[in-house]
C-alpha cells in the first residue's frame, strides 16, 4: 500500500521539480521567474490541444512518444523512493530498466527520423552518439555497486542487507560515482552543458529538434516522460548522497521529497553558471564519467577481498 | 534417428526434383517446395517427438572398407540442428518467389539442389562424430554453399567475392583438420571422444588451430573479410540461410572442440572473450560506416557472433574458475544467442531482399519513406531491428541478458580475470547502443521520411510468399520475448552433461526466466495502458495535416534529408583510427563554383591490413618463382620425375 502510494505521488509531483530549476535559474538572472507550477500549467495547455502531423510520418512517430512516456513510468516502479520498498523487484532489474530506456531513445530517434527534417535528423545523430556513451558509464556505475553488494536492483541498492552508504568500507569511491552520475544525468536529460533546452536556434540542439514537430498530447506525453526520467536520476543520486535510514520509519518520505530538490537546485546552479559546450567537447565530457566510474571499479580491488 | 535420416533423404530428393523438371519452371519450383517443406517438417518432428528419440542416437557406416563414417547426437548437436530446419523451411518459401525469373531455370535448378545439399551437410556438421565424417560434411557445406553465393556469376564483384569465400574457407577448413591431426598424433584414433585424452599442453595447441579455423567460417574478426563481400553477392535468402544458420557452425565448432578437450585452462576463455569483444564492437562499428544494406547486416552478424563469443569466453571463464553460475548462465546466453540470430538475421536478410527486389539498389541513401509503401516488409524489419539492437521486450535482450548475468556474476574475482569481465560488460554496453544507433539509421533512412530517388518512391509491397516468412519470424522474436522461460530452458538444455563443473540450479534458471517475463510483459502493459490514455485524450480533438516544419524554411526537399552518411558520420569518426573514413570532396569556390561532390567511405582495418600485411606481399614474394611456370610439358615432366626421386630418396635413408 506504501509502495503504491509513495509512486501516485512520485507521478503527481515530477512536473514540479523542473520549475524549481527555471527559479534557480531566474533567481541567478535576477528576473522573478516563471511560477513553480509552470510545468503542471504547460501540460494542461498540450493537453486541451489537438494536433498537426506531417505528412511525412507514419505510425513510427506516434510510437515515439507512448514508448518513452512507458519506459520512463516503468522505471520509477521499480525504485525505492524514499526508502519505501518498490512495487517490483527482482535480482538484474537494473539492466532490464537501462534497456528499456535504451528502447525509449530507439523510438524517440526513429520518430525524429520520421519526419524528413534534416534538422530533425542531426538532433537524432546526437542523441543516439552521446546517449550510447552515457549507456556506458551507467553501466560502470552497475559494475561498481555489484562489487560493493553483490546485488543487481535498486532495492537491493538502497534498502538491502548490504545497502550502499557513503561510511561503508568503500564509500569514498561513491564521491567519483555522485559526480559521474550527475554528469550522466545532464547528458541523458539534456541539460547544460551538454544540450541547452532553452536555446532558440535548432542547428545547437540536441533534445529539442527532435521532438519539433509533436504537439499537443503527443508532446505532453513526451514531457511527462522526461520529466519522470529525470526524477529518477535525480531519485537516485539524492538516495546515494543521502540514504534511506530506517530509525526514522515513514519520515524518510517527506526527507526524500524535499532533498531531492537539491539536486534540482544543482542543476540550476550548473545551468546558471555555464555554457553549453561545443558539439565535439560533449565526447569527452560523458567519457569523463566513463573514466571515473572504471577507476573507481578498479580500485574496488583493494578495497574489496 | 530414422526420422532423422528419412528427413535428410527428403530433402536431398526435393534438390535433385527441380535438376529433372527444370523445363517447366513452375512444377520444379512447385515439386521443390512441397518436397523440401515436407523433408524439414519431418526433421523438426524428429527433433522434438519423443518416440523419435534422437538424443544419444549414433551410428556409423563404413567407407572405402578401412574407415567408418561416426555420427552421433547429443544436447549439443539438438540445440544446432533447430535453427537449420526452422530458418532454412522459410528461406525455401522465400526463394520461391524470389526467383522468378524464367530464363534462369537451370541455374536456379542447380541453386536449390545446393540449399538442400547445404541444409543436409550442416544437418550432418552437427551430429558428425568422428575426424572423417566431419571433414567431408564440413568440406560439403562449404562447396555447396560457395556455388550458391555464385548465382550471379556473371557479375565481377559476385566472382570476387566467390572467391575470397572459397579462399577463407579453405584456409580455415586446413586449420581445422591441422587441429584434428594433432590430436589424432597423440590420440591414434579418429573418435571424437578419445580427445580428452590429449596432454593438457597439446589441448591448448589444439584449441587455437581449431578456433581459427572455426574462426574464419564464423566471421570473427579479423578473419571476416570475406562476409561484407559474399553476403551483398549472394541471393537474399541464401544470405539469410548463411548469416542465420551456416556461419552458427563455427560456433558449433568451437564449443563442440572446447568440450570434447574438456580443458580447464583460463586462457582458452581469456581469449575467446578478447576475440569476442573486439569483433562485437568492430563489427558494429564497421557496420555503422557501410551504407550497402547487406553489407552493413553482413557486419551486423561479424557483431552477433562477437556476443556469442562474448558468452561462450564467459562460460569458459566460468569453468575455469570453477564457478557454476557464471558458466552456465554463459554458454546459455551464448547458444540462446545464437538461435536469436538465426531468427532476427534471417528476418532482416529478407527485408532486405524484398526492398532490393522492389526498388532495385541497395544503398541505403538512396532510399526512404518504404514503410508506407511495404507496410508489411517494414513493419516486420522495424521488430526485427529492435531485436537485434537487443531491446527488450524482443528476442535479443533475453540471450544479451543471459550473458549480462554471467558477466556481472563473474565480477566477485580479481585481477585480470575483473577487468577483462569491467571490459566485457562495458562493450556489451556499447555493442548494445551502437547497435540502436545502426538500426535506428537503417530504418530511418530507408522506411521512415520520403523516398530519395523515383525507384524508392514507386515501390509497392511484395508479394505474400514473400511476406510469409518474415511475419513468421518476427512473431518468434516478440514470442522469445514475452515468452522467454522456456526459451532459456531450451538453451540451457542445449548443453546438459556437457559441463565439467556441475549444472546450474534448476530453482535459478526458472527465477530468471519468470523475472524476464515479467519485466517485458510489464512493459508491455504499461505501453498499452498509456496507449488507451493517448486514445482517450484525441477523443473530440482536431487532428490536421501539414508539412514537416521547416525551421522557416518553405521549400525542403526529400534530398536535404539526413542521410546514412551524415547521421553515422560522427560516431565513426570517433573510432578512429580503428575505422579508416575517407573523404573527397569538391566545395563551392569563387563565384562561378563548378558540380559540388561529396564522397566518403570508411574501410575495414582488417581488410587494409590483410591486403597490404599479407595478400601484396605473398604476391610479390610469389611473383618470383613464376618462371617456373613457362608452359613446357617436358619440362612439367621433369618435375614430377625430380619430385618423385626426391621423396623416395628422403623415405628410404
Amino acid at each position: 500500500m506504501e509502495s503504491f502510494c509513495t509512486i501516485a505521488l512520485a507521478f503527481l509531483l515530477a512536473p514540479l521539480y523542473p520549475g524549481i530549476i527555471l527559479k534557480v535559474k531566474a533567481l541567478f538572472a535576477g528576473k522573478k521567474g516563471p511560477p513553480l507550477l509552470i510545468k503542471y500549467y504547460t501540460l494542461l495547455k498540450l493537453l486541451h490541444k489537438g494536433s498537426v502531423y506531417s505528412t511525412s510520418t507514419t505510425f513510427v512517430f506516434r510510437l515515439g512518444p507512448l514508448v518513452s512516456c512507458a519506459g520512463a513510468m516503468m522505471i520509477l516502479l521499480f525504485f525505492p523512493l524514499g526508502g519505501i520498498s518498490p512495487i517490483f523487484s527482482f535480482h538484474g532489474d537494473v539492466i532490464v530498466l537501462f534497456y528499456i530506456l535504451g528502447i525509449g531513445r530507439f523510438f524517440t530517434i526513429s520518430a525524429a527520423l520520421d519526419t524528413a527534417s534534416p534538422f530533425e535528423g542531426m538532433g537524432a545523430a546526437r542523441e543516439a552518439f552521446f546517449g550510447t556513451l552515457a549507456e556506458a558509464s551507467i553501466f560502470a556505475i552497475l559494475i561498481l555497486f555489484y562489487r560493493m553488494t553483490g546485488a543487481l536492483s535498486f532495492s537491493d541498492y538502497f534498502i538491502g542487507a548490504k545497502s550502499i552508504s557513503l561510511d561503508g568500507t568503500a564509500g569514498a569511491l561513491l564521491l567519483l560515482v555522485i559526480v559521474s552520475l550527475f554528469m550522466v544525468l545532464l547528458t541523458e536529460n539534456s541539460r547544460v552543458p551538454v544540450d541547452d533546452p532553452a536555446t532558440h536556434l535548432e542547428l545547437t540542439m540536441i533534445h529539442e529538434v527532435m521532438i519539433l514537430d509533436h504537439s499537443g498530447p503527443d508532446l505532453a506525453l513526451i514531457e511527462l516522460g522526461s520529466f519522470y526520467k529525470l526524477f529518477f536520476y535525480s531519485a537516485f543520486i539524492f538516495l546515494i548522497v543521502c540514504p534511506f535510514n530506517a530509525a526514522w520509519g515513514l519520515f524518510n518520505l517527506p526527507v526524500f521529497f524535499v532533498g531531492i530538490s537539491l539536486v534540482y537546485v544543482a542543476i540550476g546552479l550548473v545551468e546558471s553558471g555555464m555554457a553549453r559546450f561545443k558539439m565535439n567537447l560533449v565526447p569527452k565530457f560523458v567519457l569523463t564519467s566513463l573514466i571515473l566510474v572504471s577507476f573507481a571499479a578498479i580500485l574496488t580491488m583493494e578495497f574489496i577481498k | 534417428m530414422n526420422i532423422f535420416l528419412l528427413s535428410l533423404a527428403i530433402i536431398i530428393v526435393g534438390g535433385t526434383l527441380p535438376l529433372v523438371t527444370c523445363r517447366n519452371m513452375a512444377v520444379a519450383k512447385g515439386l521443390y517446395l512441397g518436397v523440401t517443406l515436407l523433408g524439414c517438417i519431418t526433421g523438426l518432428t524428429a527433433l522434438f517427438s519423443t518416440s523419435a528419440n534422437l538424443l544419444g542416437a549414433t551410428w556409423s557406416w563404413s567407407w572405402l572398407h578401412s574407415f567408418s563414417l561416426a555420427f552421433a547426437c547429443d544436447a549439443l548437436s539438438f540445440f544446432f540442428l533447430m535453427p537449420i530446419f526452422l530458418i532454412c523451411p522459410l528461406a525455401v518459401i522465400y526463394s520461391f518467389a524470389y526467383f522468378d525469373k524464367e530464363e534462369n531455370s537451370l541455374r536456379t535448378a542447380v541453386s536449390f539442389f545446393c540449399t538442400n545439399v547445404l541444409i543436409v551437410a550442416m544437418a550432418l556438421v552437427t551430429v558428425a562424430a568422428n575426424i572423417l565424417s566431419f571433414a567431408l560434411v564440413w568440406e560439403i557445406m562449404s562447396l555447396s554453399s560457395y556455388i550458391l553465393v555464385m548465382y550471379n556469376y556473371e557479375k565481377a564483384d559476385t566472382r570476387k567475392a566467390g572467391y575470397l569465400y572459397f579462399l577463407f574457407a579453405q584456409a580455415g577448413a586446413m586449420l581445422i583438420f591441422a587441429a584434428f591431426g594433432v590430436a589424432f598424433s597423440h590420440t591414434g584414433s579418429l573418435q571424437f571422444s578419445e580427445f580428452a585424452a590429449i596432454p593438457a599442453e597439446a589441448k591448448l595447441f589444439v584449441f587455437f588451430l581449431a578456433f581459427l579455423g572455426f574462426a574464419s567460417k564464423a566471421g570473427v574478426f579479423p578473419l571476416h573479410v570475406w562476409l561484407p563481400h559474399a553476403h551483398p553477392a549472394a541471393p537474399s535468402h541464401i544470405s539469410a540461410i548463411m548469416s542465420g544458420v551456416m556461419i552458427k557452425m563455427g560456433i558449433y565448432g568451437i564449443l563442440r572442440v572446447y568440450f570434447l578437450l574438456a580443458s580447464s585452462d583460463l586462457l582458452i576463455g581469456q581469449v575467446v572473450l578478447v576475440f569476442g569483444m573486439v569483433s562485437g564492437v568492430l563489427g558494429v562499428l564497421y557496420a555503422l560506416g557501410k551504407h550497402n544494406l547487406k553489407k552493413l547486416l553482413a557486419y551486423h552478424s561479424v557483431e552477433n557472433i562477437g556476443i556469442i563469443l562474448i558468452g561462450a569466453g564467459l562460460g569458459m571463464i566460468g569453468v575455469a574458475k570453477g564457478d557454476v553460475a557464471m558458466a552456465g548462465f554463459g554458454f546459455a546466453g551464448s547458444l540462446l544467442h545464437v538461435f536469436n540470430h538465426s531468427v532476427f538475421k534471417s528476418l532482416l536478410f529478407f527485408g532486405a531482399g524484398a526492398v532490393i527486389k522492389k526498388t532495385g539498389t541497395s544503398h541505403v541513401d538512396e532510399l526512404g519513406g518504404l514503410m508506407k509503401r511495404m507496410p508489411i516488409t517494414g513493419r516486420t524489419f522495424l521488430i526485427g531491428s529492435v531485436s537485434i539492437s537487443g531491446l527488450p521486450p524482443f528476442s535479443g535482450f533475453v540471450s544479451e541478458f543471459l550473458v549480462y548475468f554471467s558477466a556481472f556474476n563473474g565480477l566477485k574475482h580479481n585481477h585480470a580475470t575483473l577487468l577483462l569481465i569491467i571490459l566485457a560488460i562495458i562493450s556489451l554496453t556499447v555493442i548494445g547502443g551502437l547497435a540502436s544507433f545502426c538500426f535506428t539509421k537503417v530504418v530511418g533512412v530507408v522506411f521512415l521520411g520520403e523516398p530519395r530517388t523515383d525507384r524508392a518512391a514507386q515501390a509497392g509491397e511484395v508479394s505474400r510468399l514473400l511476406t510469409l516468412p518474415m511475419a513468421i519470424l518476427a512473431a518468434l522474436c516478440l514470442a522469445i520475448g514475452v515468452f522467454p522461460q522456456s526459451f532459456i530452458h531450451l538453451a540451457f538444455a542445449g548443453f546438459t552433461g556437457l559441463l565439467q563443473i556441475g549444472s546450474v540450479d534448476a530453482a535459478m534458471i526458472d527465477t530468471v526466466g519468470t523475472n524476464l517475463a515479467l519485466g517485458s510483459r510489464l512493459f508491455l502493459l504499461i505501453f498499452f495502458t498509456v496507449l488507451l490514455f493517448r486514445k482517450l485524450l484525441y477523443r473530440n480533438k482536431v487532428i490536421a495535416k501539414g508539412p514537416t516544419w521547416g525551421c522557416g524554411f518553405t521549400r525542403g526537399t526529400a534530398r536535404m534529408q539526413y542521410t546514412g552518411t551524415s547521421y553515422a558520420r560522427s560516431v565513426v569518426s570517433f573510432f578512429r583510427p580503428f575505422a579508416i573514413v575517407r573523404e573527397s570532396k569538391v566545395q563551392l569556390v569563387k563565384i562561378f563554383p563548378g558540380k559540388t561532390e561529396f564522397h566518403s567511405r570508411v574501410d575495414d582495418i582488417a581488410e587494409v591490413g590483410m591486403q597490404h600485411g599479407l595478400a601484396l606481399p605473398l604476391l610479390t614474394l610469389l611473383g618470383k618463382f613464376r618462371w617456373i611456370q613457362h608452359g613446357k610439358v617436358q619440362l612439367y615432366i621433369g618435375y614430377i620425375i625430380l619430385a618423385i626421386s626426391v621423396i623416395l630418396l628422403v623415405s628410404f635413408i
